[in-house]
């Protein structure tokens, strides 16, 4: 087969569930498991929940309903969406900063699901429940061990590919169907088990505990806002995608807006019953993160009845939860660069996934290198792709255009005209006081100095990039639709 | 350790709020998409919009007759009315009422 040959008819989702699961299997990932529950019990238990059930309807629901429906919109990846909106040239360049954000993201990601996936391997073995076994030096053994982590993070990349390689339909939406049923399962088992062991109720106080005072200190409703946005992958390009592969009669508000983010939001709460009544029954100290998950946990299995088998449904869910978002964000970049060049879907699932692989390499080789990355682009990074798409949307396309031609089309419940003001002036000021507060948190870091950078670079790489790109490129259609006046 | 009341009140909150809202939404999603394979099983095409929503449409269309998107809109607004004057049956709720008042731009 040409290289080059015509491309055929743009995949589509096989069922509403397959879509319904790709965005919950590419929202759900490591923070909704080791992450949520010691910031819900550290910020005031049920306070945290309020504010946190709060910005999730304010921000994240109508977010996400705006970006699957741009998706929806413009049936193409984020360059190819951002060219439909904007018109042809250098101002598409926003589109490639989402972009570059989503392939630095998986860069350091992949190393992350490796860590999954090797604990879940050694849950398999029963390795945790053995005898003699301790959590802190096996831990310490394997960060210490650059060959095995890159090793891991080359599993991670060359499954991904094979999957992305099978298209959407017969790869991605077949394994998310599976994987996120099963990651439930695997919580609401581990759950019940813990929530029977004596001395599982402080588990539950420290985290459902209500302690009002927390709701008026500004540090619950920042965590909360920090979970909103970045749990729910609002603005990364995901939902972006996934909604561009939607079909003809498919509703956008209900699904992309309302089931994924209190769905994926609600696998994070099964975690915190999963998690702390365990931690809880045999008196480990909570933690969040890789102490949580690596250390505290893996410290519980061999104290509990079925131990082992809890360990094997946590680490499997673990990793079913890193490992199905890694085959989202990478998605993202498969669907754009695929779209913006002559390479078939094989060729370009091979380009991206190597070069995400390469990327990698520091981070697999250095926790140091992925701790630092995880931090400049979750702070800054992330939020100017989130800037970006709920940018275009709110002021070029115009909400009030989005609204009546595509999210209130075929829609499974009807979104009034409270939605315009929360795409157009809500959320870029939230993501502008987000980064903002991180700069002035960290002021004269060198994470702070990267993120600036990201913040500055990004964007001119992005605008010289298309700006040649486009100037070469025949330039007799997409004109655009700018001038969105609500 | 007995759980106070607070506490069970907010846990039982909690997995309403979410567990509750999500299961509502899959399941109604679920529903709807049987709905729409049901009435396309019966007929090539279906409505696109609610009453409500149709109704939107055709108000954006007369405020803004010169928007570069004012095309789509019309064709998307003339689909819709063309399938619910045509069809039988409709994923919404159209009236009698409503139908009749249906007109094409």
């Amino acid at each position: 087969m040409s290289d080059t040959s015509p491309k055929t008819a743009r995949d589509e989702w096989g069922t509403r569930f397959g879509f319904l699961m790709a965005m919950i299997g590419g929202m759900v990932g490591a923070g909704n498991i080791w992450r949520f529950p010691y910031v819900m019990g550290d910020n005031g238990g049920g306070a945290f929940v309020l504010a946190f059930l709060t910005l999730l309807f304010l921000l994240a629901v109508p977010g996400l309903m705006a970006e699957v429906a741009l998706g929806r919109y413009t049936n193409k990846g984020v360059i190819g969406a951002f060219r439909d909106v904007v018109g042809r040239g250098g101002m598409v360049g926003f589109g490639v900063v989402v972009l570059l954000v989503n392939i630095a993201l998986m860069s350091y990601y992949s190393p992350l699901i490796g860590w999954t996936l090797y604990y879940a391997v050694h849950s398999l073995l029963f390795t945790f429940t053995a005898p003699g076994f301790e959590a802190q030096a096996f831990m310490d053994s394997f960060f210490a061990n650059p060959a095995l982590m890159i090793a891991l993070h080359t599993v991670v990349m060359g499954s991904i590919a094979a999957i992305l390689a099978l298209g959407i339909r017969r790869g991605v939406e077949r394994i998310v169907v599976y994987a996120v049923p099963a990651l439930v399962i695997s919580l609401v088992i581990m759950a019940i088990r813990g929530l029977t062991l004596p001395g599982a109720s402080e588990g539950i106080a420290f985290t459902f505990g209500v302690q009002w005072e927390y709701l008026v200190a500004s540090e619950t409703w920042i965590a909360a806002l920090g979970q909103a946005l970045f749990s729910t992958g609002l603005g990364w390009g995901i939902a972006l995608t996934v909604g561009s592969y939607l079909r003809e009669y498919d509703d956008v508000p209900l699904g992309g807006g309302v089931f994924t983010a209190i769905g994926e939001s609600s696998i994070a709460i099964l975690a915190t019953l999963a998690i702390f009544p365990v931690v809880f029954a045999v008196g480990v100290e909570p933690d969040a993160g890789t102490g949580l998950a690596f250390v505290s946990l893996v410290q519980v299995f061999p104290e509990i009845p079925l131990g082992g088998l809890v360990a094997i449904l946590f680490f499997a869910g673990f990793f079913l939860a890193t490992f199905t978002s890694g085959l989202l964000i990478t998605e993202v970049s498969v669907t754009t660069v695929s779209e913006e060049t002559r390479l078939s879907r094989t060729q370009t699932v091979l380009a991206v996934c190597g070069g995400i692989w390469l990327l990698g390499l520091p981070s697999a080789y250095s926790t140091e290198v992925l701790d630092f990355l995880d931090f400049v682009f979750g702070n800054w990074g992330l939020p100017l792709a989130t800037l970006a798409i709920i940018g275009v949307i709110g002021w070029v396309l115009g909400p009030e255009r989005l609204r009546v031609l595509t999210v209130n089309r075929n829609a499974g419940i009807h979104i009034g005209t409270w939605w315009n003001p929360l795409i157009k002036y809500v959320i870029p000021t939230v993501m502008l006081f987000i980064m903002a507060y991180f700069a002035w948190e960290n002021f004269r870091e060198p994470e702070m100095i990267a993120g600036m950078l990201v913040l500055v670079l990004f964007p001119l790489i992005g605008y010289a990039i298309m700006s040649l790109v486009e100037g070469r490129r025949d330039t007799t259609d997409t004109a655009g639709v700018t001038g969105g006046d609500d | 350790m007995a759980l106070s009341a607070e506490v069970l009140g907010m846990l039982a909150f909690t997995l309403l709020a979410f567990w509750g809202v999500s299961l509502w939404a899959l399941t109604r999603t679920l529903r709807q998409e049987s709905r729409k394979v049901d009435i396309l099983t019966h007929q090539d095409r279906m409505d696109t919009y609610s009453p409500e929503a149709l109704a939107e449409l055709r108000e954006w269309i007369e405020d803004h007759p010169n928007d570069p998107l004012a095309d789509r809109a019309r064709s998307q607004y003339n689909e819709c009315v063309d399938v619910v004057t045509q069809t039988d049956r409709h994923f919404y709720d159209w009236s009698d009422a409503d139908i009749n008042r249906l007109e094409r731009l």
